[in-house]
């Protein structure tokens, strides 16, 4: 099982709060962001206990289908999910729960002792780069191949989840062969074609890549057009159309 | 003050404070009532409470007003004098119509006291850098609370200080009072929040230290919890 990242200032009390909550039998609320580590730290709090999505596990109580008293602790993902608050909670107040919820609910209020709000990834610099660093060295094993931090471009807009996203999406750009990139474009060509897009259309595709790449490498307009064989017209109206100019 | 005659036996019994200044404002007399009052306020404050309120000439003045020192709630005053040499204070506490009855609550449990502090403290400052400065009387034993609700209460006093760069935090059992429950005498464990700045007691603090039987209330610019320990 992984851990819950705890580099930065935050997550470190956060930690803190949570392993002293594991050991009182108190109801712990955990609300962040998505792909901040709620779950992860949920089964940091009760690492042994059995983990249900609040509508689930609404349903199963509905539908007298749970016996809930097997359970000494129950970890529930997204209790604001859940319908009937009060009652949901009622049916559980013999067992200590863990639950994640995106936001306070304010209807749980005096239900849950202890809450803890995790902050976004960006703002946890220490965490970010701990993370970043443990996504790469993963990425690079799958795909036999190294790459420098720099080159990732890191997308944080969905947190833990967006930046191994991006981070597995660089890599693997970077590894992609000539033959994969030519089927992989033969298959979204086929989507689009379908959808009605021509050849004017779906050129872009090709040509913005190429014209980023070329001004990345070639400072000048002059230096582009010598180096793609394109006529300096030709390349100065597809800049302009592309990037406005 | 001696129970020479019925006046002053009843005096001294009085469930309301009564004080006797002389003209300097010094104490000539109080009642057992007033005893108590003074841990909350300075008789010196008192003395001039019963000045502003006194009749132009001799004779007795009664003044309804609300006041508040600690935990005691008054509703009016009564402010006498007969001479230049002695004024005499009586204070009228509100009545409080619920029942006042005490009762051990339920699902309580034994727990060490300073690891819910230290939790509920933990919990509300994880974005602050707040300067705490903690008393306490590490001899206390672990006592039998009602966890999460007494969490919540604990939970609501820290959130008053979020804002303040500092915070002396006095953990103590009070000397001299006592609790008594179904005829069992309990000490009186007190949790005192100081800051520099003046506390009002939100309404969502006095509801969660009632469901745990918390008393709350402030002196100067301390919130005090006092509760009983059940052990």
């Amino acid at each position: 099982m992984k851990n819950f990242i705890a580099l930065s200032p935050s997550t470190k009390k956060i930690l803190k709060v949570a392993k002293m909550s594991a050991t009182l039998p108190v109801n712990v609320l955990i609300t962040g962001e998505a792909g901040v580590g709620r779950k992860l730290l949920s089964s940091t709090i009760s690492p042994d206990a059995q983990s249900f999505k609040a509508k689930e596990l609404e349903k199963l109580i509905n539908s007298n289908n749970i016996d809930l008293e097997q359970f000494n602790t129950l970890i529930v993902y997204d209790i604001h999910k859940v319908t009937n608050k009060q009652e949901f909670i009622n049916k559980l107040k013999d067992i200590k729960v863990v639950a994640t919820s995106f936001d306070i609910v304010d209807e749980l209020n005096e239900y849950f002792a202890v809450k803890i709000e995790i902050p976004p990834l960006d703002t946890r610099v220490e965490d970010l780069d701990e993370l970043t660093n443990i996504y790469i060295k993963e990425a690079t094993k799958i795909y036999s191949l190294s790459i420098l931090k720099k080159d990732i471009k890191r997308d944080l807009s969905g947190n833990g989840i967006t930046l191994k996203q991006s981070i597995y999406k660089s890599i693997l750009l970077k590894s992609i062969s000539k033959k994969e990139m030519m089927d992989t474009l033969n298959n979204f060509f086929l989507r689009e074609l379908k959808d009605g897009k021509n050849y004017k259309a779906l050129l872009e595709v090709f040509e913005i890549p190429l014209l980023k790449a070329s001004r990345k490498i070639f400072k000048s307009q002059l230096q582009m057009a010598n180096n793609l064989k394109i006529n300096r017209i030709t390349l100065r109206k597809k800049l302009h159309k592309y990037f406005g100019e | 003050m001696q129970d020479t005659n019925l006046y002053e036996m009843l005096i001294e019994n009085d469930l309301n404070p009564f004080i006797l200044f002389d003209s300097n404002g010094k104490l000539n007399d109080f009642n057992k009532e007033a005893e108590f009052l003074f841990n909350f306020v300075n008789y010196k404050e008192l003395f001039e409470l019963a000045l502003n309120n006194a009749s132009k000439s001799y004779g007795i003045n009664k003044q309804f007003m609300p006041l508040s020192y600690g935990k005691f709630n008054f509703y009016a005053i009564l402010v006498g004098y007969i001479n230049d040499d002695e004024i005499a204070l009586r204070l009228f506490k509100e009545v409080i119509l619920e029942d006042t009855h005490k009762v051990i609550a339920k699902d309580i449990e034994l727990v060490n006291i300073y690891s819910l502090i230290e939790l509920s403290k933990s919990t509300i400052f994880i974005q602050s850098d707040i300067n705490i400065q903690e008393i306490y009387d590490i001899s206390i034993p672990e006592i039998k609370i009602n966890i999460n609700n007494f969490l919540i209460a604990l939970n609501d006093s820290f959130t008053l200080f979020k804002d303040e760069c500092a915070l002396v935090l006095k953990v103590y059992i009070k000397t001299g009072e006592y609790e008594v429950i179904d005829n069992i005498k309990y000490k009186i464990l007190c949790i005192e929040f100081t800051s520099n700045n003046a506390i009002n007691i939100p309404k969502n603090l006095l509801k969660s230290a009632k469901n745990t039987n918390i008393e709350t209330f402030t002196k100067g610019n301390s919130l005090v919890l006092e509760f009983t320990m059940i052990m």
